[in-house]
């Protein structure tokens, strides 16, 4: 796992919204998605609310221990997990912004790019009051840490289906103060 | 402009269709404009800007919700004064005026699944007009879909009509909780249409 950061702190305030890139290898990503995918994903087809696979509580102990640290030491905060879900996303998904779990107390959260590859256009978009105030573009292996509170929604930006084959496979988890 | 013929003469029986459209409540007119208005109708749109309008929901190019020129603002309202008459006795909802924005949905564009019952908006009845395109879309079109409800919360979403963007085409139907549609991607070509709500 590289420790490299390349974007820190972007209009959050006194927040932390950072992007590492490569934090996972795509020998180990790869292996991660196997995993996920032999254990299986659930439907969610709720379309007035999103359209994507999600595997909730993802068997991976270590991986997820090694990210809360990484999220622990780049926050200054001491972190448990809070809750852990997967979500695989092909050609025509999304999640729309208010299908985003509201929470009352602030908390970290972390998502790493499992993905196979890029997908143009396949990001994560944070918002407060409506405004996009962090993008995480589609990029394999990467990893998003962003302090965020009840006022900010997320969503994953809807997968154009010109783009065939297209796959997207995002490990997210919550951090809450320990 | 707008021709009201001879689909619209049967009110009763139009009426009957709007509550017996499924999944919920709706209405579709072929050949909407006559063909010797129509450029007339198109030259208005040639000088509305638009300009691109992006969230989680969709992605097109809109107008801006109050017309820039005079001559939309009197297509906008000359479009009130001919349907809400005869669209208040069809529907049984009370409307008087409506708005009114052009779209342009290039490839990759789209709306995703919503209803359009917004609090404090009062919307009653929506409606959209397909315009001819100089190159015909691939998608885009309007899907409307069955929502059963328990409890006050939508619990399944399945696609129950899809009504493809023809040109001359006018769609109109119901604003509701569980009144969702979307407008599928457009995978090629140009979707061109004018679309609004008419209110109460």
């Amino acid at each position: 796992m590289v420790l490299r950061v390349t974007t820190l702190d972007q209009l959050f305030a006194s927040r932390i919204a950072t992007v590492v890139p490569d934090a996972i290898g795509p020998a180990l990503a790869a292996e991660v998605r196997a995993r996920l995918d032999r254990a299986g994903y659930a439907r969610h087809a709720l379309l007035d609310r999103g359209s994507y696979d999600v595997a909730l509580d993802p068997d991976e102990p270590a991986l997820a221990g090694a990210l809360a640290g990484l999220a622990g030491k780049l926050t200054g905060r001491s972190l448990v997990l809070a809750d852990a879900r997967a979500l695989r996303l092909g050609p025509g998904d999304y999640v729309l912004a208010h299908h985003d779990r509201s929470h009352d107390e602030p908390l970290v959260e972390l998502m790493l790019d499992l993905s196979p590859a890029s997908v143009p256009g396949a990001d994560v978009h944070y918002r407060r009051h409506g405004r996009v105030v962090f993008q995480v573009v589609s990029r394999p292996g990467a990893l998003s840490i962003v302090e965020r509170g009840p006022e900010t929604a997320c969503h994953h930006a809807y997968i154009s289906k010109r783009h065939l084959g297209a796959c997207v496979v995002r490990l997210v988890l919550r951090l809450r103060d320990a | 402009m707008w021709r009201l013929g001879p689909d619209w003469s049967d009110e009763r029986g139009l009426a009957a269709a709007w509550r017996a459209a499924q999944p919920f409540s709706h209405l579709v007119f072929d050949e909407f404009v006559s063909d010797t208005a129509l450029p007339a109708l198109l030259a208005v749109l040639e000088d509305e800007p638009v300009e691109r309008c992006e969230t989680d929901l969709f992605a097109f190019e809109a107008s801006a919700p109050e017309p820039t020129t005079a001559a939309f603002r009197a297509l906008r309202t000359s479009f009130a004064v001919a349907l809400a008459p005869a669209l208040s006795r069809i529907t049984g909802k009370t409307v008087a005026r409506a708005d009114m924005r052009a779209y342009a949905y290039r490839v990759g564009h789209y709306l995703l699944p919503h209803s359009d019952n917004q609090l404090g908006h009062e919307r009653a009845l929506a409606f959209a007009y397909y315009l001819p395109s100089p190159a015909p879309p691939d998608g885009g079109e309007l899907e409307l879909f069955r929502c059963p409800v328990e409890r006050g919360e939508i619990i399944a979403t399945e696609s129950a009509r899809l009504i493809e963007p023809r040109p001359n085409r006018l769609v109109v139907f119901d604003v509701s909780d569980v009144s969702l549609h979307q407008v599928r991607e457009v995978v090629g070509g140009l979707r061109i249409s004018l679309a609004g709500w008419f209110y109460a």
